[in-house]
């Protein structure tokens, strides 16, 4: 992949959203990735000139970028669900975890993938390293809300991966799963808006009676 | 994988041919006798809810033993399976149902668990679930890995056909189960585990060592043992049935056993000898089993109650099925001229003949193994003397005997057609046992020049100094003397009168009561009575225990006195019960895992995935 | 020829049962010293039963009454298997020895059926330890047959006979065939056949309710087959000699022949009876456990050659 300004934000932004503290934070960290994600497929599809990838940057744009941040923030209001987004561990520790899943990424995808080409680090390193960072953010918060963007945050990175190894998946596909992750996200949305209702709280820590 | 057709359905083979013959003669029978019997048990959706079932149920064994393709067979055993499940907990008010259930589910999954690591080891070598592929691709596999084939199919299917010690489910659900389908799961189901170990031993695996032979003829002769010494301490009568079923299968595989015993040895004749003597069985036993389950049946149409003791003098009220469960008791007691005796003699020959062909170690097996089937049919004479004398003779013992009646037309015609085959099953000897021959000759690769017969009536082993049996010579010869004793008896002989009177009993007439409670009559033998001799004589292996309990009003006037004997049941208490607390401990410890938050769970998966990401380059 | 052969062999069996019951309770009486009854008592017994009415129990069923007619069956039946005369007179074509055993078994469990049909307590409980008896003899009497068999390389019983046996194992097989008899012909130690007493009796209390003409075809049943089991060890221990011809002179001479066999093994019932007492039910098992291991001994003997 080019490693252009857009990839190096990206990084950044998966850096922020390890160790930010409050939950609108965490939105708008997801806002900027996907915005910037967005940006970096428009840029490639003027490059190769693929007519796919112009409306693939639109759709993303469209979905990850104004409709479901929209309803997260919609989300947060109607549960009036406190700012913390319930750490587990602090954001210091946080960011070294992320550093150190940085470094794991780029070691072992390497042997999975071979770098072709003149490229310093490969797509496969990186997406890896969004997908992980996206399963930590769902291990490591309490809030029921972290999950769900964990969740698109792993989304991202496969996204990503299939971007970029295989000249972005066939059409139909992308917009097949664009349309899951939307459903997904409503639904995920009403289940915490339910939990909330039931338990007045959202936090994963103390919801355990599901026990064999 | 082979592709989806319904050509390998189509039963081609002999093997198949004849297990359809015997799931059919079986379950139309069974069927006919269920229109009767669920009449005024059940709701109408009920009986609908069983009709599928029950037919769902034979299409899934039809399809067991048609199909030549691995893959399938497993499905369809599943599916069997399954079906007769909800058959077993059809009662489902009953909580002796669900349990019975419960544990046939476990046990049934842990056979087809065997039967499934098998197939996929054949499947390994032969990379198609295809039969004769698998045949084919035999000779690649290790002979260690034949062993270990061999005792997973056996472990598998036994568990399906009941051989010691894996029979335990065999007398909770058989009795659970409504009459129609306990006979078609006692008469045929565990014949299809019989099945599936000739199908894949004999034919697909083929015989590669002495010791498989040597290990089926001692678990057989276990199985027999075990299976009638339970039987004659049992007063119920489908569960009495039900043991009878482990140990007839003990005798099917006797001769199997023997079969595969002797093709290792290199004497084809005995080999499809032995083999004819246990298909043989297979057949009638499923005939005479059938036959009795659907006589328990009617018993328990007429009289509400299995429990034999509390039966008796129903040979009056209910003769048809009097009759039926009579015929159904000398077939199974081996008693000539019906199917019963011309198997077991079948296979006492083919042990015979094995003594005399070998030497050594294997004369004295073979001679104690006779000895065996022996001793189980005397044991299982005896059981059924109890069981239809205790059921059917002398007085009745409650009030519901006393007022049973005779059954409706659609099951006393079930009852009688499946009395009248075996009846034909024993007088047609010699051209089933010429069919089986060609069956056994398929099934073992050996062609024989021989048949098995002397005549249409006369059966002969082929061995140096041939050895006849003619099962209708000896009917005849039968009714020839009955009717020359009775023609000089009571016609050519003086006239003299009969007089019917109370019994005599030595003189003790005041045993009868003659007012209420009417019932037990006093006098009478009781079942219990019937089999202590045995509970005695076997009590190394019952374990009986007595409880005995005194009430006394003061020191010298006692005004009840409680006597209860009980068996502890062996299998239970000492295989099972300690390999289930077992288990339970594990997955106590195991669940120290399961902590209830989302967080941790995710952890596991996060973990799992850097552990393969970091050992994945090793593949 | 043949079938007429046979018919006069059965029947000859028939008539001569009787009397050698008669001789054997006559040489018990005597080592008594007791006068005893004549050797033509059975006779007696049997026209006076003829002669009487019968009375049956109110609370049989037709199996009560169809019931001596099976076992007499049954019994001639058997005989009909057994070569006397010569070793090709037996309807070998019907069975063998294997053969035999079953068809007693069928007379033997009509008879316990109808014990238990007259709902009396005494032929029930003569039921249930007939059936325990004789299911504990049966593995006894196959192996030992199974041993004889293999002497004679045949389970038929025409080869049986034809073959000189005095091979150790037969004797030891023969020995416990005789333990067979004993519990079979319902003899001390098993079983008394003098007596009506609850404890003491086993297959008289199976006919206990029987009378008439039934009782005579039910006691008639006991002498043949009591014949039969001498008749088996006679031929496995004595075998038949073959005749040169076939005149008057040797049928004559084959019967005597045969009926000194069965009078010797008679005698010895007899002393075996009066020697010792009878035994409880539960000792028994230990008396047939011994004629079992007596049979394994005599299976191993023969597998070691001799």
């Amino acid at each position: 992949m080019h490693i252009n300004i857009f990839v190096v934000i990206i990084i950044l932004t998966v850096f922020y959203m390890a160790t930010v503290k409050r939950i609108t934070s965490l939105i708008n960290g997801f806002l900027v990735q996907s915005l910037f994600i967005s940006l970096y497929v428009f840029s490639e599809g003027v490059l190769t000139k693929n007519m796919e990838l112009y409306s693939v940057a639109f759709i993303l744009f469209l979905l990850k970028v104004i409709v479901i941040p929209l309803t997260l923030r919609q989300l947060v209001k109607n549960i009036k669900a406190d700012e913390n987004a319930g750490l587990l561990i602090s954001p210091v520790i946080s960011l070294i975890f992320a550093a150190i899943l940085a470094g794991f990424s780029y070691e072992f995808a390497d042997k999975i993938m071979p770098l072709q080409g003149k490229h310093l680090i490969g797509a496969f390193s990186i997406s890896l390293f969004i997908t992980l960072v996206g399963m930590f953010l769902m291990i490591f918060r309490k809030k029921a809300i972290s999950q769900i963007i964990g969740l698109l945050v792993m989304e991202n990175g496969l996204f990503l991966l299939a971007a970029e190894a295989a000249g972005g998946l066939p059409f139909f596909i992308e917009i097949t799963i664009f349309f899951d992750i939307l459903v997904s996200v409503m639904i995920l949305g009403v289940f915490v808006y339910r939990i909330n209702s039931l338990f007045t709280h959202i936090d994963t820590n103390k919801l355990t009676r599901l026990k064999g | 994988m082979s592709a989806l057709c319904f050509a390998s359905f189509f039963p081609c083979d002999p093997l198949s041919l004849f297990f359809v013959f015997v799931i059919l003669i079986i379950s139309f029978p069974s069927l006919v006798f269920s229109i009767g019997y669920l009449k005024n048990e059940y709701s109408s959706r009920k009986i609908a809810l069983s009709w599928i079932l029950s037919l769902g149920f034979i299409f899934s064994m039809l399809g067991v033993v048609t199909t030549n393709n691995g893959f399938f067979f497993l499905i369809m055993w599943e599916l069997m399976s399954l079906i007769s499940y909800f058959l077993v907990v059809f009662d489902s008010k009953k909580s002796k149902s669900i349990q019975a259930g419960t544990i046939y589910i476990i046990m049934t999954h842990i056979g087809t668990t065997f039967i499934t690591a098998a197939i996929l080891m054949l499947f390994n070598y032969s990379k198609s679930f295809d039969f004769i592929a698998m045949k084919n691709a035999v000779e690649l596999i290790p002979s260690g890995t034949k062993n270990l084939i061999f005792l997973f199919l056996l472990i598998g299917f036994g568990t399906k056909a009941g051989i010691v010690p894996l029979h335990i489910w065999l007398p909770y659900a058989h009795p659970q189960a409504p009459s129609h389908i306990s006979s078609i799961m006692s008469g045929v189901m565990i014949k299809t585990a019989i099945y599936g170990l000739l199908r894949f031993v004999f034919i697909i695996l083929g015989i590669h060592n002495l010791w498989w032979g040597v290990l089926v003829v001692i678990l057989a002769a276990i199985s027999c043992l075990v299976g009638v010494i339970y039987a004659l301490i049992e007063h119920d009568m489908k569960k009495l049935l039900a043991y009878h079923s482990v140990e007839n299968i003990g005798i099917i595989l006797l001769g199997i056993g023997a079969s595969m015993i002797f093709l290792k040895m290199d004497i084809p004749s005995l080999a499809i000898l032995s083999l004819i003597a246990g298909l043989y069985h297979l057949i009638n036993h499923a005939i005479f089993k059938g036959l009795l389950f659907l006589c328990a049946g009617s018993i328990y149409k007429a009289t509400e109650s299995l429990d034999i003791e509390k039966l008796g003098g129903l040979i009056k009220k209910m003769p048809y099925t009097a009759a039926c469960f009579l015929i159904g008791s000398m077939a199974i007691s081996a008693l000539p001229p019906l199917n019963g005796f011309v198997s077991e003699w079948l296979t006492l020959q083919a042990l015979f003949l094995g003594a005399l062909n070998s030497s050594g170690f294997f004369r004295i097996f073979l001679g104690i193994a006779a000895a065996s089937l022996a001793l189980t049919g005397g044991l299982a004479a005896a059981c059924f003397v109890k069981a239809f004398g205790i059921t059917f003779l002398s007085l009745s013992r409650s009030k519901k005997a006393e007022e049973a009646v005779e059954v409706p037309f659609s099951m006393k015609f079930s009852m009688v057609f499946l009395s009248l085959l075996a009846v034909l099953f024993g007088l047609l000897a010699v051209p089933i046992v010429k069919y089986l021959s060609h069956l056994s000759q398929y099934i073992t690769n050996i062609h024989l020049n021989t048949s098995f017969a002397l005549n249409n009536f006369t059966l002969i082993t082929q061995s140096k100094n041939p050895i006849y049996l003619s099962t209708p010579l000896i009917l005849i010869l039968f009714l020839l003397i009955i009717a020359t004793a009775y023609f000089i008896i009571r016609r050519a002989l003086p006239f003299q009168k009969v007089l019917i009177n109370k019994t005599w009993d030595c003189g003790y007439y005041n045993l009868t009561p003659r007012c209420e409670p009417r019932f037990p009559n006093r006098g009478e033998y009781t079942a219990t009575g019937f089999s202590k001799p045995f509970r005695l004589a076997f009590s190394f292996f019952l374990l009986p225990q007595t409880k005995t309990e005194k009430i006394k009003d003061s020191f010298y006037h006692t005004t009840s006195f409680k006597h209860e004997i009980s068996t502890t049941p062996f299998f239970n208490k000492y295989i099972y019960s300690p390999i289930l607390y077992l288990i339970m401990k594990t997955a106590k410890v195991t669940r120290k895992l399961q902590s209830g938050s989302i967080n941790v769970y995710i952890a596991y998966i996060f973990a799992t995935i850097l552990l393969l990401i970091i050992f994945m380059e090793k593949f | 020829m043949k079938s007429v052969i046979i018919i006069v062999q059965v029947l000859s069996i028939i008539l001569v049962a009787p009397l050698i019951s008669g001789i054997i309770r006559k040489i018990k009486d005597n080592l008594r010293m007791r006068k005893g009854a004549s050797i033509f008592q059975p006779y007696y017994n049997f026209l006076k039963l003829l002669s009487k009415d019968e009375v049956i129990s109110e609370n049989s069923s037709w199996i009560f009454k169809i019931t001596p007619f099976i076992v007499l069956a049954a019994a001639i039946t058997a005989t009909c298997l057994i070569p006397l005369f010569g070793t090709g007179f037996s309807l070998n074509n019907m069975g063998d020895i294997f053969t035999l055993i079953f068809i007693l078994a069928l007379g033997r469990f009509c008879l316990s059926l109808a014990g238990l049909d007259t709902a009396s307590t005494f032929s029930g409980m003569g039921s249930s330890r007939e059936m325990f008896i004789s299911s504990l003899v049966e593995p006894v009497a196959l192996l030992a047959l199974f041993v004889v068999a293999l002497n004679s390389e045949s389970t038929s019983l025409s080869l049986i006979a034809g073959v000189f046996n005095f091979k150790l194992s037969s004797l030891v097989a023969v020995i416990a065939l005789f333990m067979v008899t004993i519990s079979e012909t319902s003899r001390i130690p098993i079983d008394n056949h003098e007596t009506h007493l609850e404890l003491t009796m086993i297959h008289e209390a199976m006919l206990l309710e029987y009378s008439g003409r039934s009782l005579a075809m039910l006691e008639l049943a006991t002498h043949i087959k009591q014949m039969i089991f001498f008749s088996l060890i006679a031929i496995i221990l004595f075998p038949l000699i073959i005749l040169p011809s076939f005149g008057l002179y040797q049928i004559l001479f084959t019967i005597a022949f045969f009926l000194l066999k069965i009078l010797i093994i008679g005698t010895l019932i007899a002393l075996v009876e009066i020697s010792i007492a009878k035994m409880r039910l539960f000792r028994v098992v230990d008396f047939l456990g011994f004629a079992f291991v007596l049979s394994l001994t005599a299976l191993i003997i023969q597998t070691w050659g001799m």
